[in-house]
């Protein structure tokens, strides 16, 4: 109750939001399709197979990977495993209350799975041991640390760096079909970087980034996910209004355009955690 | 034998008996929490926030000339070797009670009648002696949150190692060590607020062990202030 | 005389010993003066305080606040002046004595989301506190945006006899309406109000330094300097 009461979006703040969208700028003095600055590090957690800290604006998240052998689902016996969850840990605001994930975080690690999973980034099949049997689940949770609007890209940025970072125990399978760590590391084998930009409909205007702010006046929003530079792999529209066909197209033009530039953010940020290493 | 300490009498990662792992600790690393403290000590990377005073849901919970402290201690998935399960476990809810305990002292909570206050501690990254470590962590955040406290609360571990009583254990000498026994004490005021002990000590090593932790603490203390110092007096510019 | 002695403390810490008649953020075991805050704590001949840096805003009579409109009933709104208590505005504060659920309607007057600047009227912690908006420039704010800073700092930023607020206002050409709650309107051009928001951010952060007032002009330039540029 005293959550949704505080949520309450100020007049004052909407209005001056609305002036300025209207005049092509926003209210922290970026242009309308630019986004807040991206800051990720790699390897914040050591124990993890692969991990990353980002900072986009003021939203902080922390994404882990852990590679463990298990059991393949029935249905794809020769295939590894790729689970995603996602926690909005009570630390990162005011209205996350502890408990298990609600709505809002099993939509968001759904978000970014469906960028993972269907970029084909991961060969699940090249994660199998023993068919039937023994398969590499790869776990990627994302925790986030602080809320300041655009989880959804903030936690696909950082679980997408913890995979393409990740390291992992080789594995070897003797004749009986028993699987054995060889006791070198190899790192995961990932293809590409898909990259999702979220974008959001406020007085009819696209925006791309949310802040916590524009997310209370929004109307509408969209997620768009792209593999390489000509590929859309993932998509989620959320709230309450509606897109029109040219804002459908315009914003899968910008989450082409705007993906690339983030795709060599990651691409540095790894190199970068390698080297550190 | 177990060869968690050599014939020079260092341990596995190099430390003296009575040495501690390397600390940090920063104030203020969360932008929406009321107050706010980062802390690693070894390995173990933690962020505590406290969030409050504020309204408490559900309203009968509200006590009339005080308030309410809840605490919640929980490790992230990817926080410990063999990935966790992310709901809470039975010693989750276990060390969030004790940590309750070991902070309430602190407060003046009868300055808040009718709020709760929610202290949240994250183990991002887990290594032994995370309680402790989350104690202090969580202190901080109070301090930070600027709630009115009679002192801060500092947490370390002593155990015996190879038969020795020694000072913070970590993961491996936790799991393969004799003994562990969390503490965690108000240094002005001189009260032991959290104790627990997991493994067998002789009355003569619980009293080692006990003074070693209780230094442990001590020193913690001084990074807290240490800490808390950087935050809000920076190089300690006082104004004429 | 009167000397004042001034350290900074941490909560627990010592402050000092003796006898003392008025004490703020302390507590006393026997003869000695333990603070309970991070703050300034100063000692005068008959005082012990301690000035905290961090802290919930704790309402005080007569405190001119800004508030959010965040729900109504029948008799009142409800107010969120970033405390931990909610506070009220009670409909015949607004409509006068003879107001009649009946016949007069809040919303007409307040609408939910609407920012205010409200004085506080009543308050002992065992209450909520009750806002009035009689009074010269108090009601509903048309224009600005709201920032927050903690509470503890808005004494800087009022600065000596209103020195920093006149500083940031003449350097962002904007207009600040500061409430003792630590939520800031400021109104002017956009531009204008993200300086000052960078502004405000700088002296909630580095309040206690010693030169703050260089600081924010230094920060002020800026705009000055991005005039000449284009």
């Amino acid at each position: 109750m005293a959550g949704k009461k505080a949520v309450v979006v100020e007049h004052l703040k909407r209005d001056q939001m609305l002036e300025v969208v209207s005049k092509g700028k926003r209210l922290d003095g970026r242009g309308l399709l630019d986004m807040r600055p991206i800051s990720i590090e790699i390897g914040f957690i050591e124990k993890a197979n692969g991990s990353a800290k980002v900072r986009l604006g003021n939203t902080e998240v922390i994404a882990g990977v852990k590679i463990q052998t298990g059991k393949p689902f029935d249905d794809t016996p020769d295939k590894g495993l790729l689970i995603v969850t996602a926690e909005v840990l009570p630390i990162a605001s005011a209205y996350a209350e502890p408990g298990p994930p609600n709505e809002e975080a099993i939509e968001l690690a759904r978000v970014v799975d469906r960028g993972v999973r269907e970029s084909g980034m991961i060969d699940l099949s090249k994660l199998c041991l023993v068919e039937g049997k023994t398969v590499l689940a790869v776990f990627v949770d994302i925790s986030v640390l602080n809320v300041g609007g655009n989880l959804f890209d903030a936690a696909s940025y950082a679980a997408i760096s913890a995979l393409v970072s990740a390291k992992m125990p080789k594995y070897s399978v003797t004749k009986d079909g028993e699987v054995k760590d060889t006791g070198k590391i190899v790192a995961l084998s990932t293809k590409l970087i898909p990259v999702s930009i979220t974008m959001a409909v406020i007085d009819d205007t696209i925006i791309v980034d949310p802040t916590l702010d524009e997310e209370a006046v929004m109307t509408a929003r969209i997620t768009l996910t792209s593999a390489d530079k000509s590929i859309l792999c993932a998509g989620q529209k959320g709230c309450a209004g509606g897109f029109s066909t040219e804002q459908i197209t315009f914003a899968a033009d910008t989450s082409l355009k705007k993906g690339e530039a983030v795709r060599q953010i990651i691409k540095k940020s790894v190199e970068r955690g390698k080297k550190k290493r | 034998m177990s060869n968690l300490v050599n014939s020079k009498g260092l341990r596995q990662d190099g430390r003296k008996l009575n040495e501690l792992r390397p600390i940090k600790m920063e104030v203020g690393v969360l932008e929406n929490a009321d107050g706010s403290a980062y802390i690693e000590f070894g390995k173990n990377k933690i962020m505590a926030a406290v969030y409050g005073p504020k309204d408490v849901h559900p309203k009968h919970m509200s006590v009339p000339d005080r308030a309410i402290l809840r605490c919640r201690y929980h490790m992230t998935p990817f926080s410990t070797d063999t990935r966790k399960n992310p709901a809470p476990s039975r010693r989750e809810i276990e060390i969030s009670k004790v940590i309750r305990e070991a902070l309430e002292p602190t407060l003046i909570l009868t300055d808040y009648p009718r709020t709760a206050i929610a202290v949240y501690i994250e183990v991002l990254q887990s290594d032994g002696g995370s309680r402790c470590a989350g104690v202090s962590a969580a202190s901080l955040a109070l301090a930070d949150a600027g709630i009115n406290m009679t002192d801060l609360a500092a947490g370390c571990a002593a155990g015996k190692i190879a038969g020795k009583v020694a000072l913070d254990l970590d993961d491996t000498e936790d799991k393969e060590g004799d003994a562990d026994m969390p503490l965690a004490i108000l240094p002005n005021l001189g009260k032991v607020t959290l104790l627990q002990l997991d493994g067998k000590f002789t009355r003569k090593e619980f009293e080692q062990a006990f003074n070693l932790a209780k230094d442990g603490c001590m020193k913690v203390y001084e990074l807290q202030r240490k800490a808390l110092t950087e935050k809000y007096f920076g190089k300690g510019e006082v104004e004429a | 005389m009167s000397e004042i002695k001034r350290k900074y403390v941490i909560p627990g810490e010592l402050v000092t010993e003796g006898k003392y008649n008025r004490t703020t953020n302390v507590f006393r075991v026997d003869d000695k003066f333990y603070s309970t805050r991070v703050g300034m704590a100063e000692v005068s001949s008959d005082s012990v305080r301690v000035i905290p840096l961090s802290g919930p805003y704790i309402p005080r009579v007569d405190d001119l606040v800004v508030g959010k409109i965040v729900d109504y009933s029948a008799f009142a709104w409800e107010v969120n002046i970033n405390s931990f208590f909610s506070a009220y505005l009670l409909a015949q504060s607004v409509f006068g004595r003879d107001y009649s659920p009946a016949r007069d309607s809040l919303t007409n007057k307040f609408a939910i989301g609407d920012v205010i600047l409200a004085k506080v009227s009543a308050f002992d912690r065992t209450r909520d506190p009750l806002l009035s908006v009689s009074g010269p420039g108090l009601g509903r704010i048309n224009r600005g945006e709201v920032v927050k800073i903690s509470s503890t700092k808005v004494p800087r930023v009022i600065g000596k006899k209103g020195s920093m607020i006149k500083t940031v206002e003449s350097g962002t050409n904007c207009r600040l309406t500061v409430g003792q709650n630590g939520l800031i309107v400021i109104s002017g051009p956009a531009e204008g109000i993200l300086l000052a928001i960078d502004a405000l951010n700088l002296i909630d952060k580095e309040a206690h330094t010693a030169d703050l007032t260089q600081k924010v002009q230094n920060l002020l330039s800026r705009l000055s300097e991005g005039e000449k540029n284009e």
